[in-house]
């Protein structure tokens, strides 16, 4: 700590701080335009201005200036405020005075200082700009004639998210931001630049003229979307989320939010959410009252034992996913899971018998503290956005080492330094057991590792894995496998990250078991920056794993689907999933539900799933209800309601509480009693309450009971003259639910095939030619898109939308081996 | 003090008013002239055919009564303007702090005082019957 005087009183600072960081945490503000915590310093505004004793005769910028031992600093000395006034009427000189049109009246950096400082007039007088305003895309509005040239949207762009979009163009007066060739905007619209604009050049258009920020009242909450467990804070004007705000201080993230966090909220308020119950008259879906359509439900549960079944989606909360839970056992059933019953396998079988805990022995704060990340598939850059903008931050600030293996490039590719490995698709397991097998032959293996379970037993089935027998069937070269294992071994902190979901099926038990192996063969785990962080899909995947919502006695998801299509199901309740959409094989799934007996959906949309049901349950989403979600690394935070029920819906958890008391069973009263309970026997959530939980959440603790698994292996056979097709996520997208949200529609609005050029000059494909993708189980069509990223005979596409219909020709295998036709 | 000279006081200035103007008005036949700083109805200035008003709710945001509803809409040219305008009548207290407020002059007050109605429905003047009338 260092010791200095600010403004006459005696304060302390950590190291390293800038004047302005020890004036902040000591409780002493100093304007500024230019500055936010997430970014490097960079001196562009001039408002932070101080006067430092031992550097006489001259104004320092507070924000560029570190602090030395026995600084004496003054920050509103009558010559400060009258440098600070000139700045402002410089700045003033060229902005315009729309206030009263200007969106960000009320939350603007600059009307506040303007204010402040009293500058009520212009010694100056100059032309304003007349730079075109950019209303090209349905997200971000550029109005440049306002911009103060901060650099804060360019340098978040590029330090942050790493894509670089905007720039300073030009010099002089003459200089704006501006992308590359003066074009618009065409990015990955996370809308970063727009949080962090202190005027109102960078506005967003979903909000625009929505209503002004003094009229908003903010409600903290937790996202809904992906595993991440970002915060959110929703504006919120008569019980409607108008915006997400930005808050600098809010989450591990420190406010950063991805395009679908902060402009995927309309589905909140969406005119598609379902208002009433509905149950099926005649063939017909009517409106119906709660008490008669719970009635018909809870008519058909009672006494039903295994004849009934239940999926959820891990967007509930776990008091819901408890409750949700008891209502089966109610009804005698243990026929209960999530996910398409393998997409969670990695967690509650991979890590349950390699780590002896469901759970991710790392946290994302681990990312930036490692020294080297193993990266399984580049998608974790889209299916979990914002821990990929933790990833941009270690590779770039903190000089952590990149290492990707994975069946395409991808944006994590492009990183400083990134190594890719782009194996075969399907032969990730055989890579990792490779490395595996490398560090045992180089002796690399930490010294506790013998001593491990199952060691002889691993050492053994890796015989056959050597680098140049996995180098054949996955495409790599041998060494690379040998020095990629060679670095993961050698490196003092290492940190394995992989991506889980309905659409990766290859990313199972047996690739949690091998990358458990590697992690326990090194020695990297328990310790700070080391360990393996498995990133679930959803927002509460962790925490459905946890509160033990998935197949343990009964038929997982995948044998419901059976068991419904057999007969043996009658009744199954749905809440929340969209199965038609985001199981595979589509043709299977809605044959299924077809011809089970009873089907019940609660659901805040009509989802191709809801139109199928006999009794349609309008559920609440994630704003207006309490409870708790786990994120991908165990951290449990708390939400509150934003606003109040939409229509007549109610939240899963009074649903399933009358369900209950309708079969005779105790309901709890609220959630916090079944948090209570939850506590009391959920592992690692010992000792929380909603009290202690607060603002930040608490982590559970991971206990490792560590144990080498044979991890199956199964070759991809390539197929002759197909291309092998895989799924997986958007960036814009997060399972079905953002088909609703208008932000992640307006930028990604269809499913689509991403090929390679090679494919594409070979097929005389086109970008947006409509092509038919055939494959053994059926067949769709989707519009080609032609991208750098892809090797020669890969494909991808999304499986987010139910219109283009990826899951007819996709039956869950890892690799679907296809057709593709103009 | 003499009892008397209070009751001869009260008649003189009885007599006075005798020979002064009348200060009651025979409403409805005779009309009060209403001061020009007289806070009545409200009226929208128009400017080039179209309101002033840029719905900056700043009139809401200042109203003691919240008697003002705005909901602010983009027109072609991407700009900002009112596309509802909305005073209560019944809730409205005249005090004029929405006409301060105001940062383009785009409400003022009127001399208009007659504001009885029938139904509650038509105290709530929307933003055609604001409009100032040409």
């Amino acid at each position: 700590m260092v010791n200095l005087t600010i403004d006459d009183k005696q304060v302390t600072a950590p190291k390293n701080s800038t004047i302005y960081d020890a004036a902040k945490i000591n409780g002493i503000k100093i304007p500024i335009l230019c500055h936010d915590k997430k970014l490097k310093p960079f001196g562009a505004c001039r408002m932070c201005l101080v006067e430092v004793e031992q550097m006489r005769g001259r104004q320092v910028p507070a924000c560029t200036t570190p602090i030395t031992e026995g600084m004496i600093i003054r920050t509103s000395t009558p010559d400060i405020i009258k440098a600070r006034k000139m700045v402002l009427e410089l700045l003033l000189l060229n902005h315009p005075i729309d206030c009263p049109v200007c969106d960000k009246g009320g939350d603007c950096d600059l009307q506040n200082l303007t204010y402040e400082y009293k500058v009520n007039a212009n010694r100056f007088s100059d032309e304003k700009f007349h730079h075109e305003i950019d209303y090209s895309n349905p997200l971000i509005e550029r109005d440049m004639n306002r911009c103060v040239l901060c650099g804060k949207c360019a340098r978040i762009c590029d330090e942050i998210v790493s894509f670089g979009a905007l720039t300073f163009i030009s010099r002089g007066i003459e200089t704006k931001i501006g992308c590359e060739f003066e074009g618009s905007l065409n990015c990955e619209f996370c809308g970063s630049c727009v949080s962090v604009c202190p005027v109102g050049s960078l506005l967003a258009r979903p909000f625009k003229f929505k209503a002004r920020f003094w009229a908003l009242t903010n409600q903290k909450s937790v996202c809904g979307y992906c595993g991440t467990g970002c915060n959110l804070t929703l504006g919120v004007k008569d019980n409607k989320v108008l915006t997400t705000v930005y808050d600098e201080n809010q989450g591990f993230h420190n406010g950063q939010l991805c395009c679908r966090g902060r402009f995927g909220y309309q589905f909140i308020n969406s005119d598609k959410r379902l208002n009433t119950p509905l149950v099926r008259k005649n063939g017909s879906l009517t409106e119906a009252t709660w008490d008669e359509a719970l009635e018909l439900v809870a008519a058909r549960l009672k006494g039903a034992g295994s004849s009934a079944a239940a999926l959820a989606t891990p967007r509930l909360t776990n008091e819901e996913l408890v409750l949700f839970k008891r209502l089966m056992e109610t009804a005698g059933s243990a026929n209960y899971d999530h996910s398409a019953g393998y997409a969670h396998a990695a967690l509650t079988e991979g890590f349950a018998k390699s780590f002896g805990a469901a759970a991710s022995p790392a946290t994302i704060l681990d990312i930036q503290k490692s020294d080297l990340l193993l990266v399984i598939k580049t998608d974790s850059y889209e299916t979990h956005p914002v821990i990929g903008f933790e990833i941009n931050m270690a590779v770039k600030n903190k000089g952590v080492k990149l290492n990707i293996l994975s069946d395409k490039r991808g944006k994590l590719s492009k990183l400083p330094d990134a190594q890719t490995l782009v194996h075969t698709p399907g032969s990730e397991i055989a890579v990792i057991n490779a490395l595996a097998k490398t560090i045992l032959d180089d002796k690399l293996a930490a010294g506790t590792a013998a001593a491990i379970p199952g060691y002889a037993d691993l050492e053994k089935a890796l015989a056959g894995f050597t680098p140049e027998a996995v180098a054949g069937q996955s495409g790599l070269a041998a060494s690379a496998i040998k020095r990629l294992a060679n670095d993961y071994a050698k490196a003092e902190k290492a940190l394995i990250l992989f991506p889980i979901g309905n659409a990766y099926p290859g990313h199972n038990a047996d690739l949690a078991s091998a990358v458990a192996n590697l992690a326990l063969l090194t020695g990297k785990l328990g310790t700070e920056g080391s360990g393996v962080l498995c990133m679930a899909e959803k927002n509460n995947s962790q925490g459905a794993v946890d509160m033990g919502f998935y197949a343990t006695s009964g038929l997982n998801a995948g044998q419901i689907m059976d068991g419904c299509a057999s007969g043996a199901i009658k009744t199954l309740f749905v809440a929340g999933e969209n199965p038609v959409v985001s199981y595979p094989n589509r043709a299977a799934i809605s044959a299924a539900l077809d011809k089970v007996e009873f089907l019940v959906v609660s659901d805040l949309f009509m989802t191709e799933t809801a139109a199928m049901a006999d009794v349609v349950l309008p559920a609440c989403s994630f704003a207006e209800k309490e409870g708790t979600f786990t994120s991908v690394d165990r951290r449990v935070q708390h939400i509150k309601p934003a606003i109040r029920n939409i229509g007549q819906s109610r939240t899963d958890f009074e649903i399933f509480g009358q369900l209950i008391a309708k079969l005779g069973g105790q309901a709890p009263a609220t959630p916090a009693t079944v948090f209570g309970e939850i506590a009391a026997s959920a592992p690692g959530y010992a000792g929380m309450s909603y009290a202690s939980l607060g603002e930040t959440g608490a982590f559970a603790p991971v206990a490792v009971t560590a144990a080498f698994v044979v991890p199956k292996t199964v070759a991809v056979e390539p197929a002759a003259g197909k291309l092998a097709l895989v799924t997986g996520s958007a960036l814009y997208h997060n399972g079905t639910l953002s088909q609703f949200g208008e932000g992640p529609m307006h930028v990604c609005p269809e499913g689509y095939l991403e090929l390679s050029r090679t494919d594409a000059a070979k097929l005389q494909i086109k970008e947006n030619d409509l092509l038919n993708v055939a494959s053994a189980i059926g067949s769709t069509k989707l519009k080609a898109r032609i991208t750098p990223r892809m090797p020669e005979g890969v494909l991808f596409s999304p499986y987010h939308f139910g219109a283009a219909a990826i899951n007819q020709v996709w039956s869950g295998a890892p690799v679907t081996w296809v057709t593709v036709t103009k | 003090m003499n009892p008397i000279t209070p009751i001869i006081n009260g008649l003189r200035i009885t007599l006075e008013h005798l020979f002064k103007k009348p200060v009651t008005l025979q409403y409805p036949t005779e009309r009060p002239k209403v001061a020009q700083r007289f806070r009545g109805l409200h009226a929208l200035n128009v400017s080039h055919d179209k309101a002033k008003c840029v719905a900056c709710y700043l009139c809401p945001t200042v109203c003691p009564a919240k008697c003002i509803t705005v909901e602010a809409g983009e027109d072609a040219n991407h700009d900002k303007y009112a596309a509802r305008y909305e005073i209560d009548m019944l809730r409205c207290i005249f005090c004029g702090y929405c006409v301060e407020a105001c940062p383009v002059d785009a409400v003022r007050m009127t001399g208009e005082f007659e504001l009885a109605n029938y139904h509650r429905s038509d105290f709530v003047y929307d933003k055609e019957r604001l409009l100032e009338k040409k």
